[in-house]
């Protein structure tokens, strides 16, 4: 009965590291969708997603980064691969969003506001603007939302990807929760003023 | 039985008896949709009671985010790029028992360097698709049409293409797109397809055009010497 369970991740790679090509292609569809959509959402860069995903796998494939099952799993220390590449390509490219210090400065959103600008989720329009915004966010609560919120790492390997206590994992979501929820009511009082100034008739 | 992650060191009864910042820093976990954990402090605290529903509100579009990107994954080019640098790292061979006489893979892995033939495919005027930044890859790919002599390849037995089928390899289908990768190889890779190879020139290099099948495998090889 036990055969008929799928290999697990540290089976799969001790197969690969024997030559076994099959077992290589199995972890890596296994894990690659995971990867990929990380790098893409902490960069908004289909190119960098796509570089960042064959530089995590060829560094297994060269067992360059030191894999050690007993620190965690595989899963984590591909996503802590791809976290250290994306950083490597943004900074490479340009630098970090310049949110970052306007929005860390900025005071926590109201709790109470006129209407919901939350409503808008419900759509699709919403949801881009929502991925929006997540890229839109400060580096360090970009990654915990992706990993945590779109990527569903739990908690505690989410530390191990971010090299940071779990304590910080958490207030670090708490604070990405409440800057996109500034940013979605930033969005939905811009649109709601243009449409307050959108001309009723023309005078002239 | 340890605490759950969310109580983080705090006992679940004393969450019941808290202030607005003690409330918050439960919220990611309370946030959840599925958590049906209203505490008496929302119950009583009307800021923190739309705050949270308005977390709750953001948790789900965020879910809705999460399943519309689901099937988001990365381009089919990556893993036959990387089938191919397993290739180059390990050698030539194809999955299946290995003959005795088979050049052992740690030799392959030791030894392969792999050149790109990006330049030489650009001088022959054929269409190439340029290969992918891989800096510091020992692997690179050229992926071209492939050569007019590959067309005889069908049943691996024409005599008149210098392409040598890989052992156990499956055949090219017609109409599959192929790549060709240039790599180099010891000398002593010649012998597992039947050249006879002196060993004091085991260990050079040798220059080599290998077809990857559209699955990334390898389906026949060819020596430049």
């Amino acid at each position: 009965m036990t055969s008929d369970l799928p290999e697990t991740d540290d089976e799969l790679l001790m197969r690969m590291r024997s030559g076994d090509e099959q077992a290589f292609v199995a972890l890596y569809r296994r894990r690659q969708a995971a990867i990929y959509r990380f790098a893409l959402h902490m960069s908004g860069s289909g190119t960098v997603a796509e570089d960042v995903t064959q530089e995590v796998f060829l560094a297994l494939i060269r067992e360059e980064c030191g894999f050690d099952p007993r620190r965690g799993t595989l899963s984590g220390y591909l996503f802590g691969i791809a976290r250290k590449l994306v950083l490597r390509h943004v900074e490479r490219g340009r630098p970090d969003m310049a949110l970052e210090t306007d929005l860390e400065s900025s005071a926590l959103p109201e709790l109470m506001v006129d209407a919901d600008p939350l409503a808008d989720l419900i759509d699709r329009e919403g949801i881009e603007a929502l991925r929006r915004s997540v890229l839109a966010l400060p580096r360090r609560y970009r990654e915990v939302v992706v990993l945590c919120d779109l990527e569903e790492v739990d908690y505690g390997e989410a530390a191990l990807v971010l090299g940071c206590p779990i304590g910080t994992v958490r207030s670090r979501l708490h604070r990405a929760r409440a800057l996109l929820l500034e940013k979605l009511s930033q969005r939905w009082q811009h649109r709601s003023g243009a449409m307050a100034l959108k001309p009723i008739r023309c005078l002239i | 039985m340890a605490a759950p992650l969310w109580c983080d060191g705090v006992e679940t009864d004393q969450v019941f008896d808290m202030n607005c910042q003690e409330f918050w820093n439960t919220m990611p976990e309370l946030a959840q949709p599925a958590e049906d954990a209203d505490s008496e402090h929302v119950r009583e605290c009307a800021a923190c009671a739309a705050l949270l529903n308005r977390q709750r509100t953001l948790a789900l579009g965020l879910r809705r985010l999460a399943a519309d990107w689901r099937p988001v994954e990365a381009p089919a080019r990556v893993e036959n790029r990387l089938r191919a640098a397993l290739l180059g790292q390990a050698g030539l061979a194809v999955p299946g028992p290995p003959a005795r006489w088979w050049v052992p893979v740690a030799t392959w892995a030791t030894a392969a360097a792999v050149v790109v033939a990006l330049a030489m495919f650009l001088a022959r005027g054929r269409p190439v698709i340029p290969a992918h930044r891989t800096a510091s890859s020992r692997v690179q790919l050229a992926v071209a049409e492939p050569p007019a002599d590959l067309g005889m390849l069908g049943d691996f037995s024409d005599a008149e293409s210098d392409f040598i089928p890989i052992p156990n390899a499956a055949r090219i289908e017609p109409n599959e797109d192929l790549n060709l990768v240039r790599v180099e190889v010891p000398r002593s890779a010649m012998i597992a397809l039947g050249y006879a190879v002196s060993e004091d020139r085991a260990s050079e290099p040798v220059e080599a055009e290998v077809v990857l099948g559209a699955d990334g495998l390898a389906r026949a090889v060819r020596f430049l010497e």
